[in-house]
């Protein structure tokens, strides 16, 4: 049996630990979980399978309605919220006091039971009464090659409190596919997130090392060595590049992405807009038994099962009408076969293909409404003047330019979130903005949206998303970059780099630009630079962008080649080579033989947004199959996500 | 020596055979008087724990009766470590399977010895057991179950973080005798215990006790087979019943004619059943055949999970079942192919052709009977035959063209390892099988903790498994007990212990600090690779600063959260902050904690480092959280308050502004107290303010507060727009329409009006705009349905073109109007 992928991997695997430890407390249990965890459970088990384990009720932490209806109690939460501990020790005190039943309490902490989760317990004198267990969540599978950590609040921690926890996370979760397959040979990466993740990795394996030989460890983790099949770990820090996921996403998943949100491979989408669901949604409720009651929201599953998604998500929004139109042409006609069918086995056919018939109609009639509701969306006269914002920008035209525009959106009542990310992206592709025009836009802001919007301002500050443009940093740096490392320099790296590029096909793309419709996100260019020099060399050079691909070699690893180029972006670079026994690792090779295909892991440490990950799988595509490229990432991220990191919730109006 | 004959201590019992071997002699001194004891042997083969039975009575010149203690013997009789007892009565002694010497006292004091080397950890078992007592203990592999007086029972199952649990509770009555089943062989997974109440015998698990419904009872004795299969039951009448484990059938039966219950009741491997009186023991196979043993003094049973050890002042025996292979190759007239295999190795020694014969007869069959051979050898105590079994095997491996050796090498080195162990300096008589239970790492444990390092990484580098807890324990000994200077101590350790992998010395410094040596302490953390695991022990010893800097060495956040909250409980917040200002992941943590549950901490950090911006923010939010007016207004006054005196413009911009958000409240709170009776706008921003004052018809008192707040004119203008189409007021539009100039031109008021539908009124606004092309105005005019005014933009412009296309668009009188435009506009032929 050939071993499993990395997502099948991790799916299996947190589906047996969660049941067994499920299994570990007996007889019916009501189970209650932490709002960030439960979408991702959903993804690697289903609410039937946990009845067939005893659960009786799901209940929502932050709902705080746990009842008195089992005896067993089971939490699940993440151990290093303590905020969430504190609820949950709060919940079992009230059910320990008001309750005549006596309950057998168990918490699961995911990934990891954390010291401060036990002073919080044994604070509230609870510590004692309850059974605790670690349940091990790392990665989890969005596709087969997505693994995301689904850390909702990664970006926030990292950027906004420089809370390092996701780091530590996304070391541990990496260790544990060098567990699996051997070291990374090669570790690359850009950023100071970046730099101290790989140090961290490489100080685990040292630690790892180091506690191997300690008696009752897994033997298999001995002596482990750089693994065979796969070619290196390649780290971007988000904020190397902060203003790609500033701009509006234009893939299909992207859009639904900016406009209806997509969570744990799901988008609530309203019942007018895709019609009512087929019955077995009643199971999907009963799993969040608090719907939202504004409006009745469908859920809808976004991922590769669904083909007809998986053949739209990643091309640019101005051909989803194209391929719905093939689509819906193409199963009319075969739908029509049924006239033609004359003998009984022509019937039989037909009738067994039915099914998946009207699975596919099924499919394409969600996605057409969706694709129409995106459509009103994208012509309406706001998409386009911040469209239009965002192209100038990206392509470098001058910014001041473009402050009437933002200042008549925010008159407009536009919302917020769009208004700061022009900002922002201003701020970030220009290297600050002046700042009498900054402090313009604040008053206007504070003024339009609330006062409480000090706060966020502050906040984008703290994050480096908006910044005054101190004299030092002239706007448009001169080509050779005044401080390396210390702030991105789009001027040059979009000359460099070749980051705009006009003639891009939406329909037959050439170059990953495609999926912002003539500009090249910065961070998978960066992946370029590493796995495909000879392109990008060619781009420079000005050669046409679909100009030789494959001739690309292994032999100018890490960033060789581009050192120079790439300080102009933020943060240290690195490129770090793990060494094993010489000989061991050649003995491997023999075995494993020389020509198969090598796995690349790219790390979004931050999030990724979905055009970042089209435009990873467009090079994936061109590498295979001597590369694989597995995209791994702490969550996903949309310039609204980085923006609501900031926002400031509260207001002064009281709500009564 | 000669040849013991293997079949010496073989003893029928119906279908198989058990044997008795004896293991060790002389075991303890003779004025250990064994009946005066309660015994207790850890697991395979482990040590012996003797507690003097306080029921029997004291001599009085033995002056050791008068101090209680438990002594922990080897299985060859060399005294380990002597145990001093202050506590109330020991009620349970018993072992883990990690070879922990666990004591219960009679108030629920349970105390966990680990190591043999007298360190222990202690727990309670609660109040009940406080108040009732305890009555007795029984303990599995990881566990145990405590019987109170009151019949309540209290299981604990893990002794690492005990929790001791309450079993369901039983009926009243005498309880005559009891006994666990051990999770692993039971169907919930949890311990369950057999209770035998007056005449039936109940089964207790977690949430019920359910009657098995006998009739037979008292039951003197209840014991569950090691593999909880079986359960035997003695009766009052001296019967001893073997029923399944549901109680359902009945499968033997075995009357003893005594009328004294036996002391023990165990079971010897899954099929036959010892019963113990004083000096006689009794082995009862599955249909009731018996065999009687008899001894000179008191004998102890001791369980395995393969057979029983029996332990008297001269001996220690191991009595089990003989395995198949041994059987069939020893029995008398064996004539298999092990058998007649180990016949040729004797036929070969003396020279002669029957030694080839022999294989030639049995080829077939050789490689099973080789395997045979191995197997057997394994099973085997004593050395001769192990090699001649060996040597069988050897012989017939020979005469095969393919065989895979690795069992044969293996069993070569296991049965070292197995001899070395069995030797009395040692005293680990492990059988096979229980070997291989143990598992290598586990037999490591036990030599560690026997201090026989030398031995343990022999074994350890023959078996090729890791040997670092070796070292790591011999350098903690080494610490406690070397009387040298702490520079030479570490210097011997690390000496030793350099370049053997996975050394923890985290461990052998917690020794050190133990003993009290810190500074040895400090010294040996300083070689522990791992930062995180120092952070626990550095702050043990007040190394606060360091153990913060390791913490954040080891990037893991929860560790630095951890050392934060002991500090933060610790010392003065000043030396705190002092502490935090010079590691910037540090203050981020404390600030990220802070914002959710201590803002008083977070002004004060924010005020110690002269952070006004951040300071005014920590109020801010403060004052949103307010739902109290004139608090909110208190709240914000404090803010500017920090602000003063700035000269940094990013600081007069923060005062302005929150001067201004105090302002605006204030004016909401007057508007809400004019205009409406609750609280409409209070807290709302100021364009919204705006908004909702034009639409709700009060425009002077909206212009007043643009002045007061400097709005720019452009955002009044779009405001006062959406405000008016909103409240569907074309007159007062139409009258902003008669001025000359708009500062947001007149596009957005034919947008907005035309999106709210009034397209009469909206067209009023095309002539205006004159940013706009020809083009543009001309779909302005289509827009609003006024084909004809287009044609006259279009007309101007002589746009040929776009009249055409406009004729196709219009209807009724319009199309002539049309027409006539392009007739005007075509050049005259």
């Amino acid at each position: 049996m050939a071993p499993l992928g990395d997502a099948d991997h991790c799916r299996d695997k947190a589906r047996r630990d969660l049941l067994a430890l499920l299994e570990g407390t007996r007889g019916k249990k009501n189970l209650v979980i932490s709002q960030e965890l439960a979408g991702p459970v959903g993804l690697f088990v289903k609410f039937s399978v946990l009845q067939d384990y005893g659960v009786d009720r799901v209940f929502l932490l932050e709902n705080a309605n746990i009842d008195s209806s089992q005896r067993n109690v089971v939490f699940l939460i993440r151990g290093e919220k303590a905020q969430h501990v504190r609820i949950v020790a709060e919940q079992i005190k009230r059910l320990q006091n008001n309750g005549n039943v006596e309950h057998e309490f168990s918490i699961f902490f995911a990934p990891r039971r954390t010291l401060v989760s036990n002073a919080v317990l044994e604070e509230a004198g609870i510590i004692g009464d309850v059974t605790i267990a670690e349940f091990l969540l790392h990665f989890l599978p969005l596709e087969q090659d997505v693994l995301s950590l689904e850390l909702d609040d990664a970006f926030g921690d990292l950027f906004l409190h420089k809370d390092p926890g996701s780091i530590f996370h996304s070391a541990k979760a990496l260790m544990g596919i060098q567990q699996r397959h051997g070291y990374f040979p090669r570790i690359v990466g850009k950023g100071d997130n970046a730099r101290r993740l790989a140090e961290l990795l490489l100080r685990m394996r040292k630690e790892l090392d180091a506690e191997e030989s300690s008696g009752l460890a897994d033997p298999s983790a001995r002596g482990l060595l750089p693994s065979a099949n796969t070619e290196s770990l390649i780290i971007i820090d988000r904020d190397v590049d902060f203003g790609t996921p500033l701009l509006t996403q234009l893939t299909y998943e992207g859009l639904i992405d900016e406009y209806v949100g997509i969570k744990n491979n799901q988008a609530d989408v309203d019942t007018s807009i895709v019609g009512q669901g087929p019955a077995p949604q009643a199971q999907e409720s009963s799993k969040s038994p608090q719907q939202p009651k504004q409006g009745l929201k469908r859920k809808i599953q976004l991922d590769a099962s669904d083909q007809l998604f998986n053949q739209l998500r990643d091309a640019n929004f101005a051909i989803v009408g194209d391929i719905l139109n093939k689509v819906a042409r193409r199963l009319e006609t075969e739908y029509e076969t049924r006239h033609s069918a004359k003998t009984t086995n022509e019937l039989r056919e037909f009738v067994s293909k039915l099914p998946s018939y009207q699975l596919e109609h099924q499919s394409l009639r969600v996605h057409t409404n969706l694709a129409e509701e995106i459509m009103r969306l994208t012509r309406s006269e706001t998409f386009r003047k911040i469209l239009d914002v965002q192209q100038n920008n990206a392509a470098g035209s001058d910014p001041v330019s473009q402050h009437e525009t933002i200042e008549e959106l925010i008159a407009r009542d536009a919302p917020l979130k769009h208004v700061l990310r022009l900002m922002c992206l201003e701020s970030c592709m220009a290297g600050g903005i002046r700042p009498k025009d900054l402090e313009n836009f604040k008053r206007q802001v504070v003024q339009a949206y609330g006062h409480q919007h000090m706060l966020t301002f502050w906040a984008l500050e703290k994050m480096e998303l908006l910044q005054p443009r101190s004299s030092a940093t002239a706007m448009l740096l001169p080509a050779t970059g005044a401080q390396p490392g210390t702030k991105t320099n789009y001027g040059y790296l979009r000359k460099n780099l070749r980051l705009v590029i006009e003639e891009v096909s939406e329909k037959e793309p050439n170059d990953i630009s495609y999926v912002y419709s003539g500009f090249a996100p910065l961070s998978v260019r960066l992946v370029q630079c590493v796995l495909q020099k000879p392109y990008i060399l060619s781009l420079i050079k000005g050669g046409s962008p679909a100009a030789m691909i494959n001739t690309a070699s292994a032999a100018s690893p890490g960033w060789l080649g581009f050192e120079d180029v790439v300080k102009s972006a933020r943060g240290p670079t690195f490129s770090i080579v793990q060494k094993g026994d010489d000989k061991a690792v050649r003995a491997r090779q023999t075995l494993s033989g020389n020509n198969t295909t090598k796995t690349v892991y790219v790390f979004f440490l931050g999030g990724i947004t979905f055009t970042e990950i089209a435009a990873l799988r467009f090079i994936a595509a061109q590498e295979a199959p001597r590369r694989k490229i597995i995209i791994c990432t702490t969550g996903i991220i949309s310039g609204d996500r980085m923006m609501d990191a900031a926002i400031e919730k509260q207001s002064f109006a009281k709500v009564e | 020596m000669a040849p013991s004959n293997p079949l010496a201590n073989w003893e029928k019992l119906g279908d198989s055979f058990y044997r008795k071997i004896p293991v060790y002699d002389a075991i303890f001194e003779d004025d250990v008087e064994l009946e005066n004891y309660i015994v207790a042997g850890a697991p395979y083969g482990g040590a012996i724990a003797l507690y003097r039975d306080e029921s029997k009575p004291i001599r009085l010149r033995d002056t050791q009766g008068s101090r209680s203690s438990v002594d922990v013997y080897s299985c060859s009789g060399k005294l380990i470590n002597r145990i001093n007892w202050e506590q109330a009565t020991i009620r349970g002694i018993g072992w883990s399977d990690k070879e922990e010497l666990l004591l219960v006292a009679e108030d629920g004091t349970v105390r966990r010895y680990f190591g043999l080397d007298g360190d222990f950890t202690s727990f309670s078992l609660g109040s009940g057991a406080e108040e009732y007592g305890v009555r007795a203990c029984q303990f599995w592999a990881s566990g145990l179950v405590a019987l109170l007086s009151n019949n309540q029972l209290i299981a604990v199952s893990k002794y690492d973080e005990p929790r001791p649990r309450l079993l369901a509770p039983c009926p009243e009555g005498e309880v005559s005798s009891w006994a666990l089943i051990p999770p692993a062989h039971t169907l919930s997974r949890s311990v369950e215990v057999l209770l035998a109440v007056d005449r039936t015998v109940y089964l207790v698990d977690s949430t019920e006790a359910e009657d098995k419904i006998l009739q037979d009872g008292p039951f003197k004795h209840v014991s569950v087979s090691p593999t909880g299969r079986f359960v035997a039951l003695f009766t009052s009448d001296g019967k001893l019943w073997v029923v399944s484990n549901d109680f359902q059938n009945k499968l033997s039966e075995y009357d003893s004619k005594s009328r004294v219950p036996p002391s023990t009741v165990s079971w010897c491997g899954d099929d036959a059943v010892i019963l113990a009186w004083e000096d006689e023991i009794h082995l009862i196979g599955p249909s009731g055949a018996a065999s009687k043993y008899y001894y000179d003094g008191r004998v102890h049973v001791i369980s395995e999970f393969d057979g029983v050890r029996l332990l008297t002042n001269d001996t220690c025996e191991f009595l089990h079942k003989v395995h198949d292979v041994t059987e069939e190759i020893f029995r008398l007239g064996s004539s298999s192919p092990a058998s007649v295999l180990l016949d040729s190795v004797d036929q070969l020694e003396k020279k002669s052709p029957k030694a080839d014969e022999n294989i030639q007869r049995i080829r077939p069959s050789l490689p099973a009977a080789v395997d045979s051979c191995i197997k057997a050898a394994g099973h085997e105590f004593d050395a001769y035959w192990q090699k001649r079994l060996l040597k069988a095997a050897s012989f017939g491996k020979s005469a095969l063209e393919l065989y895979n050796s690795d069992e044969f090498v293996e069993m070569t080195e296991k049965l070292r390892v197995l001899t070395a162990l069995r030797d009395y300096q040692v005293g680990l008589p492990l059988s096979y099988d229980q070997y291989l239970r143990l598992s290598p790492e586990g037999l490591i444990e036990r030599l560690i903790s026997r201090h026989e390092y030398l031995l343990a990484i022999r074994v350890s580098d023959y078996l090729q498994i890791p040997a670092d807890r070796i070292y790591v324990h011999w350098a903690s000994q080494k610490v406690r007990i070397s009387t040298v200077d702490d520079e030479a101590v570490c210097k011997l350790i690390v000496q030793r212990l350099e370049g053997k992998p996975g050394i923890s010395f985290e461990v052998i410094a917690q020794a050190a600090y133990d003993e009290g040596r810190s500074h040895l302490a400090t010294q040996l953390l300083n070689h522990e690779p791992r930062a995180g695991k120092q952070v626990p022990l550095l702050l043990n010893m007040e190394e606060d600063e360091l153990a913060l800097d390791k913490a954040i060495e080891s990037g893991d956040d929860d560790l630095v959260n951890f050392v934060l909250l002991h500090l933060k409980s610790k010392i003065p917040l000043a030396s705190f902050f002092r502490m935090i200002n010079t590691r910037p992941m540090a203050s981020a943590l404390v600030e990220t904690a802070a914002r959710d549950e201590d803002t008083e901490l977070l002004k004060d950090l924010y005020y110690q480092d002269d952070r006004p911006i951040d300071g005014s923010n920590a109020l801010l939010s403060e004052a949103l959280r307010e739902t109290d007016p004139q608090r909110t207004a208190e709240k914000l006054v404090l803010a500017t308050r920090l602000l003063s005196d700035s000269k940094d413009p990013t600081v007069i911009l923060q005062q302005k502004m929150i001067t201004e958000a105090s302002q605006l409240l204030k004016v909401q709170e007057s508007l809400d107290k004019d205009l409406a009776d609750r609280s409409e706008f209070l807290g709302l921003s100021l364009n919204e303010t705006i908004y909702r004052l034009v639409r709700a018809g009060y425009g002077k008192r909206a212009q007043k507060l643009q002045a007061e707040f400097k709005m720019s004119e452009k955002t009044y203008w779009w405001l006062r727009l959406r405000a008016l189409v909103a409240k569907r007021d074309w007159g007062e539009l139409e009258e902003i329409g008669r001025n000359k100039k708009s500062p947001i031109g007149w596009e957005p008021f034919y947008n907005e009006i035309l999106g709210a539908g009034n397209t009469k009124l909206a067209s009023v606004f095309i002539p205006k705009c004159t940013t706009s092309n020809v083009s543009e105005r001309v779909e302005m005019w289509v827009k609003c349905g006024m084909i004809v005014k287009a044609g006259e933009e279009a007309q101007k412009a002589k746009d040929i073109n776009t009249l055409e296309i406009l004729r196709t668009k219009a209807s009724g009188p319009a199309i002539a109007e049309i027409e006539r435009m392009i007739n005007q506009l075509r050049p005259r032929k």
